[in-house]
């Protein structure tokens, strides 16, 4: 296993006005041997960054290195694996579950070794080895998530780029799949780039959680500190936001405030500045006199800040006395 | 599409008729040649140019040469020229249409260009054009008929495959590094090959007859060799004298491109793409409420008063479809009984195929035109939609009744889970939202359009005077819900159903979807019903929780008992959901196996199976029965005890750890 490092990835899609950067100058690194959470809503472009490490998307901009060397060629591409959000899109209808996980197999081992390859794997993602015949259509999800999975870890990949691999699942079999990622981890000192839109199954099994918005990563940081002292105010958006028991959704957190913007900003015409100041509960639209928000972008300071937090504001956001501004 | 489907399909008329066909044609094509080769070619002087005679039935040709044993003879070389035909015209198809899709994004659009040129020219045009090129010959027709259909199959591959090669499996065959000439072999064309296959079919009798068509004109096969096409062209010329000369070679060119259509819409059928009527079991075979076998004793055993402020009442609810369970029904809802009160707010809660959604479509009458849906007591917002003794719904009062239509219309609000399909996309939001005032209480068109934008203001979507005129596509995903919420107000609700309202939303935008329903339900006074998957959601706006499984409701509980949950189910559906709370040292709780199929259900608890605190008590059915004040659960052995913690508190589902083989490998 190696570390994984984004340096500046741009990717741009479309051309004109119709043009847009999905990802937009990333800086990040998946140091070896560790899982790194990536978290955003639909649209912040952290799919894009996965499709972009393993080659299906290209980079307008910037470097993809492994171990610091970058990574060009096709055949370089396949030390990184994909595991797809849709286990019932991602394997072949027409091709039995041995025969996927086959041609992941890299070299020619030749039809007993991979044979023996292919029920290792499955017997390591917890599927009866036995199953190597049955098409996916006999599968229930979580099944096939572990196919995925097993799909992946047999090309013996550096990294890992799980690309919210439970939120197709039902509940009840979500936490066997978090557990199996929790448990591989262990046993192969995966790297791993865990890609979620909920923050509390990203938070299960990361040690760094990276914040995206709009394209670009707005704070990193250990997992528990990133947490407990977010140094964004998305990042404490998003946890505010996040369903918990025993929290009342009348108890009001900042974000609530009815000055901000509810509507998420396009793409297509990012805001001037900072790219969250329309929405943001510590920003101008609550106080006033913060127009350096709309005039300066803070992404190219941020690696100064704590947890590399893209806000002019990251050192005084203090964690528990988050201000609610008045109105 | 196993070897019962074909077996069906040999079976019906289309299937039969193609099949019969084809086995005589390939008879034909084999035997004629051998038995009637040299009585095709012998010449009879004494008799040529004749009409019907006893020697010759269908006349002779003016060389004197039998016609019948011509066009018998005759069917192994037309069907032979037009096979091959196809088969250019397949491969050259096919190769140009897996191109774009492993060549290069810019060689990919020239190919895709070059393709869409040539279709825009007519393949008959293409095909004396290829003709004149080829020379005039049997090769040369040959080339030209397969060439000038291959364009129009390559752009059929290529939609096919690009549909193909958008999909995950193909991605991930990339990144696992499969090469260029492996995709396409193994994942692309395998899974187009269905729609391929019929059109080569339906492409062979085109083939057919376009060789006719050629040989008729001149530009095919050459004498001495004949097929159908020229012993038509000859026997044109005689048609007044012998019309049979030109008769049975026509009869033979349409038998044969018959048996080729009739193949393929046969093999369409088999696949899938073209669906034949479904026959439904008859309204007769509507099943009985209350069954003998007792698949709905979890019932009450009689309706008992509804509260006198409710807004929802069932009992007994069903939701039948016509499938493979036991009796040729399978009840996806089965047995439901759910009460609402005034203004309060009730969560469904359950997984994917629990019924919860079906159960919320019933209760709107949006059910599936398929499904009969019957219940010992329907009461939606004071209108009575089913009798005491479980009448199907759709019999009395009919399914379009205008006066029950206007009731639910006005009275009952429905939020869906993705508010892109439940909006028109080609009207304005403004309008539809007005619609409703418009359709169901008479308003004019402008009073009804400031009543929507009014609503637009109310669910706090900004600008409502502009946004009010703009398409749903103008909307993000969160204004779209507000709107949909919107259109609920337009009347009085008393009863908001909303299905998994937040489930396409990111966490930032439901969390101010759920403060919208929140509001709308503490001002209006309307009861909410919330139907997710997640029981986070599910409790933090609901007083009261539903869960949902196997058609059945498990349990009732407040809210504020979650922690007191006595279900096994309950506690293993909070314990497998991480928050933020959860401790990350400790596996997460799981439940082995998975849902059972509504077609066969196990006996008894349908979650026994999966439960570690299943005896044999649990092959019976349990019924919801009190566990604690306003707590009802229908579980043989109900958890008593305080469950500290959500998370990874033991539920005695299974020791901590892995659980080896879990999901369906262990299962009972």
């Amino acid at each position: 296993m190696r570390e994984l490092s984004f340096h500046g990835v741009t990717v741009r899609f479309g051309a004109g006005r119709s043009a847009l950067a999905a990802v937009d100058g990333v800086d990040l690194t998946v140091p070896a041997g560790s899982v790194v959470g990536l978290v955003g809503e639909s649209g912040s472009g952290k799919s894009t960054l996965a499709k972009a490490a393993v080659g299906l998307v290209p980079t307008t901009d910037g470097e993809i290195r492994l171990d610091g060397a970058p990574l060009r060629a096709r055949r370089d591409r396949r030390r990184l694996q994909m595991v797809f959000q849709d286990p019932y899109a991602s394997l072949d209808p027409r091709m039995t579950i041995g025969a996927s996980i086959a041609e992941a197999v890299p070299g020619r081992p030749g039809r007993t070794g991979r044979a023996a390859e292919v029920a290792r794997l499955l017997e390591l993602v917890d599927l009866d080895p036995s199953r190597a015949g049955s098409l996916p259509s006999g599968l229930s999800g979580g099944q096939r998530q572990r196919v995925a999975l097993a799909r992946a870890l047999a090309a013996e990949p550096d990294v890992v780029l799980a690309d919210e691999i439970t939120s197709a699942l039902d509940v009840s079999v979500q936490g066997s799949v978090l557990n199996l990622v929790r448990d591989l981890r262990r046993q192969l000192g995966l790297t791993m780039l865990f890609i979620s839109h909920n923050l509390a199954v990203v938070r299960y099994v990361s040690d760094v959680i990276a914040v995206m918005y709009l394209g670009r990563i707005v704070e990193a940081g250990p997992a528990a500190e990133v947490l407990t002292s977010p140094r964004h105010p998305y990042t404490r958006t998003l946890l505010d936001a996040a369903p918990r028991f025993g929290v009342a959704l009348d108890d009001p957190v900042p974000a609530d405030s009815e000055l901000l913007d509810d509507e998420p900003p396009s793409p297509h015409d990012p805001p001037p500045g900072c790219r969250f100041h329309r929405r943001c509960p510590i920003g101008p639209l609550t106080v006033p006199e913060r127009t350096v928000c709309v005039e300066k972008d803070p992404q190219p300071a941020a690696a100064d800040r704590p947890h590399r937090a893209a806000c002019h504001f990251a050192s005084d956001a203090a964690p528990a006395s988050l201000e609610v501004p008045a109105r | 599409m196993g070897r019962a489907q074909w077996r069906a399909a040999l079976r019906n008329p289309v299937g039969a008729v193609a099949a019969g066909l084809l086995v005589l044609l390939a008879i034909l094509a084999i035997v004629a040649p051998i038995l009637w080769g040299d009585a095709a070619e012998a010449t009879d002087p004494a008799a040529l140019s004749q009409g019907s005679t006893s020697d010759h039935p269908l006349g002779t040709d003016a060389l004197g040469r039998d016609i019948m044993f011509r066009v018998l003879v005759a069917t192994r070389y037309s069907l032979g020229l037009a096979l091959l035909a196809t088969a250019i015209c397949v491969v050259a198809g096919v190769i140009l249409g897996v191109l774009p899709a492993v060549l290069g994004r810019r060689s990919g659009r020239l190919v895709v260009a070059a393709v869409n040129l040539a279709v825009a020219f007519p393949a008959l045009l293409l095909a004396l054009f290829f003709a004149v090129i080829f020379g005039v010959g049997a090769r040369g027709a040959v080339l030209a008929i397969g060439l000038a259909g291959a364009p129009s199959f390559a752009r059929l591959v290529q939609t096919n495959v690009a549909a193909v090669s958008g999909r995950d499996f193909v991605a991930a065959a990339r990144v696992a590094g499969v090469g260029r000439f492996r995709l396409i072999v193994r994942h692309l064309l395998p899974n187009v090959g269905e729609p391929l296959v019929v059109n080569a079919t339906v492409l062979a009798g085109g083939a057919l007859l376009a060789f006719a068509g050629l040989s008729f004109l001149g530009l095919g096969v050459q004498p001495p060799a004949y097929d159908w096409g020229r012993l038509l062209g000859e026997g044109l010329d005689r048609i007044y004298i012998n019309p049979s000369a030109a008769l049975a070679p026509g009869v033979a060119v349409v038998i044969a491109g018959l048996a080729f259509t009739l193949l393929g819409e046969a093999i369409a059928q088999v696949v899938g793409i073209r669906t034949t009527r479904r026959i439904l079991p008859r309204r007769s075979a509507t099943p009985p409420a209350d069954p003998a076998d007792g698949a709905s004793t979890a019932t009450a055993p009689a309706p008992t008063e509804p509260a006198p402020d409710a807004v929802l009442a069932v009992e007994g609810l069903r939701v039948g479809f016509p499938g493979a369970g036991p009796d040729g029904w399978t009840y996806p809802v089965d047995g439901v009984d759910l009460t609402v009160r005034r203004g309060e707010t009730v969560g469904i809660v359950g997984e994917s195929g629990s019924g919860k959604s079906l159960t919320a479509l019933s209760l709107a009458r949006l059910a599936p035109e398929r499904a009969v849906v019957t219940a010992d007591r329907l009461d939606v917002v004071g209108l009575s939609l089913a009798g005491g003794d479980g009448d199907a719904l759709g019999d009395e009062p009919p399914r379009d009744d205008p006066a029950v239509r206007k009731h639910l219309g006005t009275r009952l609000a429905m939020v869906f889970q993705d508010p892109m399909t439940s909006f028109n996309p080609s009207m304005r939001v403004g309008w539809q939202l007005a619609e409703v005032a418009r359709v169901h209480e008479g308003q004019g068109r402008r009073a009804a359009l400031a009543r929507a934008i009014d609503r637009l203001r109310t669910v706090r979507v900004p600008a409502p005077q502009r946004r009010a005129h703009q398409y749903p596509h103008e909307y993000s995903g969160g204004m779209r819900q507000r709107a949909m919420v919107a259109m609920g107000l337009m009347s009085e609700p008393e009863l908001i159903i909303a299905d998994e309202p937040t489930t396409a939303l990111d966490v930032t935008v439901q969390r101010q979807v759920l403060r919208l329903l929140r509001e709308v339900q503490r001002e209006t006074g309307a009861a909410v019903v919330l139907i997710s998957h997640d029981i986070a959601v599910v409790a933090q706006l609901c007083q009261r929780i539903v869960v949902m499984y196997a058609g059945r409701v498990v349990e009732e509980l407040p809210a504020d008992r979650l922690d007191r949950a006595a279900h096994p189910y309950t506690r293993a559906l909070l314990g497998s959901v991480p928050d933020l709370t959860t401790d990350r040292e400790l596996p997460l709780a799981t439940v082995p196996g998975r849902p059972p199929d509504p077609a066969s259900r196990p006996a008894g608890c349908a979650f026994a199976p999966r439960c570690s605190f299943a005896d044999d008590v649990c092959r019976a059915d349990p019924r919801l029965a009190t566990v604690a004040p306003d707590q009802r659960a229908a579980c043989w052995h109900p958890r008593l005890d305080d469950q500290k913690q959500h998370g990874q508190e033991p539920h005695g589902q299974e020791p901590h750890g892995r659980q080896p083989h879990e999901e369906g490998v262990s299962r009972a």
